[in-house]
């Protein structure tokens, strides 16, 4: 089994991730004079968190080919769950000091917790929400476009529609997620000071066993079976249904399964960053994490988490030294991609080994 | 995601749920009024113009003939008794003189004096602290004013109400009409059966219609304010009734219980209210109409390049946000070098805009879109990436802030019909759109273009082997649909912010109108964006501007799901293959 | 004796262009049908409608005279038992060619069984025994991308036998085949057949010829002609409509 699940790639990236999991929290919390600032360990771990995302998104369009622009929406979803209850966890010391009600509620003149806000008191009740609100919503459209067997760039367009449908709505204020200012001032988590930079670190280490686990899920999904059902929809969908394969269900599957995915990666980027938005629905965004997979290499899984990373990181660097170069960058890149590199930065590097092996042999002989 | 994931979402937001509502206060705040009959289209303008020029010299007339007169009248006016003074006063009246509504204004304030040396007549100028006095008659400027130099023209109460009507009368019969619409106005919302004579009077004399209309329905109000007898009151109410507005209802109400009238009463505030309700219905099918127009011009081009090549441009709206960029331009340097061209820029910017937006369409397609052929999601993410670095380019040249792009003079205003509200930039606005529609309609069908776009649309491999050259066919489509895009700018650039993030405010919109209305269909564009326009517009009242535009999202996906290819989908084995 | 496959007065169109019109054909079990016809005669149609993927206008589509087919979809009738072969062969291609077999394999289609799917010894067996039968054994590792087009053609061949159906559908099968190859083919499905129901599309008569069977001409979406090809190449009507232009 975990000679399945661990190939050569997979092998090097986790254990490239273990060593950065101990290393930076020694450094941040251990080690004289700090030599990893505590701000690089929260920018650390939302790039892990992004790395996430975009496995999840490899899961549903690198292996059964559906493109959604609306992956956004289960990620902001998980991490609106997340932010609920660390707004719950305020308790009195919001500004308005009321016990129950968050601070943007009193502002509002509200009287009671809506119904949907019960239970997110609880930590685990929040964490299933996490996944199950993702993984509610992705099967109710799923199970609504797969049926009727929308595919391609319709699918595509109406999950962005999805997305900005659910932004507007978030927007609201009436909508009881805080409106335009979305949710903030968060305190503690689990009783633990969310300004600490042990609380800090442990999200982070948090943050890096879930996009390890995450890997592991989605290389046990398209090493099975399963998964070769999943290619066989992506080439040749029609086909596969002559198999005998009720190919909606296999749809519906690993859409969920990702759209959960989608939600834990964002319910630990709620914390990190300390603030859930409506912005985090908008349509840009989405398409955004498409590009990580692209350019990482799509089918690949460990591509589309390096590719997060490297926008995530090159978004770090370039907005702040040339703001203006950001754009033309993050454009450029979506271009290259399509244009020269179909199998991403992986399969350009794994081409090249390929290439240099190869060559080798000849030399000797 | 950006480290502050608001600013793109946040924008578009912005920029979609309320740009009906920005248009109304930015761009037409303080336009309406008198102004209004002028900007008429032509025909109406000349109309206006004769008929003002024909109740200036009918209300002239008299005036010539009654010279002096005046003078002698307004003397007359310190002599005799109360009485005496209101016949003098009917008689000001009746001379139409235009210094009498003056004269009797400051009689009424008590601010009309007979000079005790000299015996000449002064009011007090309006302006000036201390006040100063001038001749009533010449206007001439008699100094300082000095109490014990002149004696008040006394009035009491009756005098007063004499004085009232004798005004209402002048306004009345005053020769603009603009004026007298106002006055009819007034007597309306005043309601004095005093009135009522001066009411007759000006009615036997209007030529207008507009304002004998006006005047029929004071006349009608003070008429129920009298006992006059129940066959005239009925005829009031039915007067009233025709208004229908809410005013109407207002004046009506308190009428329902009136035992003799309340049964007429209670029918005509139901005609009223039933007419409301119509007029309300068609004011948010113009709407609706109207948004369905911007939907309309922003999509169409979407819909050509998406029909014809079946790819995904997602950067037509930077294309249409070129198109704005191109109006600000012009405009801008119109006003530097030839202010006067101002009301042209938007006809000069026009082709500007097509062949700008043309430009970047064609070298996109040539440069990238090109090569990802049958790659449809591929050419999506391409396009999408031109987009953001489009409108990078235009943040560095012209700013990250809104643009000012000013309306001509025929682009402002509003106008109303019954009791609905049109304004001339939105009307201008579904005109352009129908136009640039039945323009690209014509390419379609008549022309050679036109025939090998079809062909290609129908069946690429065949036309291929006809002998077309689909590969310049579709640069030529390509950049056909950001033509009509940049075009589509230069209309949004009237009601609209021109900022970067224009464009962005209307990709998802206008993917809705494509997806709906079923691709590689022109009709299909045009009944999805008036459609949507329209639902919008009604589920509005109901549900708000932001739910409206979810209902109508939730709408499009489950509509979708029943017709995975739109409203007018090409049907059919071929498709399927 | 049961009919395997029953259509009875079906009719489908197209936007006013009726594909099929009023068509009735009764497959016996084990019978090998082939069914000739113009460009247009409305074979394809046919087998989308047998297969679920077209909904008929009206008329009757029995499998084994009890289950109604116009109810089901693609992967309900290929679950019953009927296997479709396009006429463009049309394989995974970024599989490998013994996967390809494998996911065609009679086994459970749910969700969470190919979850949890591990392939037996019974299987593996039974993919090199098709392997070998459509002579791709050497192929076996490389992605079905890299077969030529005749190779594709038997690995699609070879898939059909892996679902193990009753009624086999076979689009043109000797399209791009060699002659040696066509033979072959032709061989094939007289093997299949009694084992199996199997009706074969072609326009190619030397490979009609050699399949030996019963033939029905299909125009203008009905019959036009049932019985040996011999007979319908005598008819009339046939030789005015297909054979004879």
């Amino acid at each position: 089994m975990l000679r399945r699940l661990i190939d050569t790639r997979m092998g090097l990236f986790l254990a490239v991730l273990f060593v950065v999991t101990v290393a930076v929290p020694v450094g941040n919390l251990v080690m004289a004079g700090q030599p990893v600032p505590s701000y690089v360990v929260a920018l650390l771990g939302k790039y892990m968190t992004y790395a996430l995302l975009a496995v999840a998104l490899d899961l549903v369009w690198g292996y059964c080919g559906i493109l959604s622009l609306g992956h956004g929406a289960f990620f902001a979803l998980g991490g609106y769950a997340m932010g609920m209850h660390l707004m719950r966890e305020i308790g009195t010391r919001g500004v308005y000091g009321d016990p129950v009600l968050p601070d943007f509620m009193v502002f509002l003149n509200w009287e009671e917790l809506p119904w949907f806000w019960l239970g997110f008191d609880s930590f685990w009740f929040a964490m299933a929400m996490v996944m199950l609100v993702p993984g509610a919503l992705a099967f109710v459209f799923g199970w609504f476009a797969f049926r009727s067997r929308v595919t391609g760039v319709y699918l595509s367009i109406i999950t962005q529609a999805m997305t900005y449908a659910l932004m507007l709505a978030f927007f609201r204020n009436e909508m009881g997620f805080g409106g335009n200012n979305g949710l903030t001032d968060f305190k503690d988590i689990l009783g633990y000071d969310l300004q600490a930079d042990q609380t800090r670190a442990g999200l982070f280490v948090a943050a890096a066993i879930a996009l390890a686990a995450g890997l592991l899920v989605a290389r046990y999904i398209t090493t099975s079976k399963l998964g070769k059902v999943l290619v066989a929809v992506r080439d040749a969908e029609s086909r596969t249904r002559f198999l005998g394969y009720r190919v909606e269900g296999f749809k519906l599957f690993v859409f969920v399964v990702s759209a959960m995915m989608a939600g834990i990666a964002g319910a630990i980027y709620t914390p990190l960053v300390g603030i859930i938005n409506p912005g985090e629905f908008s349509p840009a965004n989405s398409i955004e994490i498409v590009i990580w997979v692209a350019l990482g290499g799509r089918g690949t899984l460990v591509g589309a988490a390096i590719g997060a990373i490297i926008v995530a990181l090159s978004r770090t660097l370039l907005t702040s030294w040339f703001p203006e170069l950001w754009l033309f960058v993050l454009g450029g890149m979506f271009i290259l991609v399509t244009l020269v590199l179909p199998h991403g930065v992986l399969g350009a590097v794994e081409q090249g080994l390929r290439k240099f092996r190869r060559r080798r042999p000849l030399v000797e002989n | 995601m950006p480290p502050s994931p608001g600013w793109r979402g946040a924008d578009r937001f912005q920029g979609t749920a309320s740009y009906m509502q920005k248009n109304q206060q930015a761009k037409e705040r303080s336009r309406q009024g008198s102004a209004v009959i002028a900007r008429a289209i032509p025909l109406a303008w000349l109309a206006t113009v004769f008929l003002f020029a024909a109740a200036m010299l009918l209300a002239l007339a008299p005036a010539w003939s009654q010279a002096g007169k005046f003078e002698d009248l307004v003397n007359a006016l310190p002599e005799g008794s109360y009485s005496d003074r209101a016949g003098v006063v009917g008689a000001i009246a009746a001379t139409g003189d235009a210094r009498a509504l003056g004269v009797l204004q400051s009689l009424t304030e008590g601010q009309l004096f007979k000079q005790k040396a000299g015996g000449r007549i002064v009011a007090l100028s309006a302006s000036g602290d201390p006040a100063r006095m001038i001749d009533a008659i010449t206007g001439e400027d008699l100094g300082p004013y000095s109490k014990s130099a002149v004696k008040k023209i006394k009035v009491n109460n009756g005098l007063r109400r004499e004085i009232r009507t004798a005004i209402g009368v002048l306004s009345l019969t005053s020769a603009d009409p603009q004026a007298r619409l106002k006055a009819a106005e007034a007597a309306f919302a005043s309601g004095d059966p005093a009135q009522l004579e001066a009411l007759d009077t000006a009615m036997s004399a209007e030529s207008d219609r507009e304002v004998a209309t006006a005047l029929a329905e004071a006349r009608a109000v003070a008429i129920l304010n009298t006992d006059a007898p129940v066959s005239d009151k009925l005829k009031a109410i039915e007067v009233l009734a025709m208004r229908g507005d809410r005013d109407a209802q207002g004046i009506l109400m308190p009428l329902r219980d009136d035992a003799d009238l309340s049964g007429p009463v209670r029918e005509a505030l139901e005609e009223i209210e039933q007419r409301q309700m119509l007029w309300g219905l068609a004011q948010n099918v113009w709407y609706g109409l109207s948004l369905g127009s911007v939907l309309l011009l922003a999509a169409i081009g979407l819909a050509i390049t998406f029909g014809v090549m079946g790819v995904i441009n997602m950067a037509h709206g930077e294309l249409v946000m070129l198109g704005a960029y191109t109006t600000f331009a012009v405009q801008e340097a119109i006003r530097t070098a030839a202010p006067a061209l101002f009301d042209w820029s938007l006809l000069i910017a026009a082709p500007l805009a097509f062949v700008v937006a043309g430009g970047v369409g064609i070298a996109i397609e040539r440069g990238v879109v090109r090569h990802l052929y049958g790659r449809p999601l591929e050419t999506l993410l391409a396009t999408w990436g031109i987009s953001l670095m489009l409108q990078q380019a235009v943040r560095s040249i012209f700013g990250p802030n809104n643009r000012e792009v000013g309306n001509p003079g025929w682009m402002s205003g509003a106008f109303e019909i019954g009791a609905m509200t049109v304004t001339w930039n939105r009307l201008w606005i579904l005109v352009f759109a129908l136009l640039v529609f039945a323009g690209l309609l014509t390419l379609l069908k008549r022309t050679a273009m036109g025939l090998q776009m079809r062909a290609v649309t129908q069946n690429r491999p065949m036309a291929a082997e006809m002998g077309i050259n689909t590969g310049r066919v579709d640069a030529l489509t390509f950049g056909l649909g950001a033509g009509i895009g940049g075009l589509a700018g230069v209309a949004l650039s009237q009601i609209d912010n021109v900022s970067p993030n224009l464009g962005q405010s209307y990709i998802v919109d206008s993917f809705m109108v494509v997806v709906f209305g079923g691709a590689g269909n022109l009709w299909g564009a045009l009944a999805g964006a008036f459609t949507l326009g329209v639902a919008n517009k009604f589920l509005e009242p109901f549900a708000g501007a932001v739910l409206a535009k979810i209902l109508v999202l939730v709408f499009i996906i489950l509509f979708i799901q029943k017709r995975p290819r739109g409203l007018f989908a090409l049907r059919g084995r071929a498709v399927e293959a | 004796m049961t009919s395997q496959l029953y259509l009875s007065g079906v009719s489908k169109s197209f936007d006013g262009f009726k594909a099929i019109n009023n068509l009735s054909l009764v497959i016996d079990k084990g019978e090998l049908r082939a069914v000739i016809g113009p460009n247009g005669a409305g074979k394809t149609t046919m087998m989308d409608i047998i297969t679920g993927k077209t909904k008929p206008d009206g008329g009757e589509v029995f499998w084994n005279e009890k289950v109604d087919l116009t109810r089901l979809d693609e992967a309900d009738t290929a679950r019953l038992g009927v296997g479709r072969k396009f006429q463009k062969p049309t394989v995974i291609e970024t599989l490998s060619v013994a996967d390809n077999i494998e996911l065609a394999l009679k086994a459970d289609r749910g969700v969470l069984a190919n979850l949890l799917a591990r392939k037996t010894p019974a299987q593996s067996a039974e993919i090199d025994r098709l392997l070998e039968l459509v002579r791709l054994t050497d192929e076996r590792a490389r992605p079905a991308a890299d077969l030529s087009h005749g190779q594709k053609q038997w690995l699609e061949i070879g898939m059909l036998l892996a679902q193990d159906p009753e009624l086999l559908l076979v689009d043109e099968p000797a399209a791009g085949m060699t002659d040696a190859e066509t033979m072959r083919t032709a061989d094939l499905l007289r093997d299949i057949a009694g084992e199996r129901s199997v009706i074969v599309v072609e326009h190619d008569m030397h490979f009609v010829q050699a399949l030996n069977c019963k033939v029905t001409v299909l125009h203008q979406g009905h019959v036009l002609a049932e019985g040996s090809l011999a007979h319908v190449s005598a008819d009339p009507q046939v030789v005015e409509v297909y054979l004879g232009r």
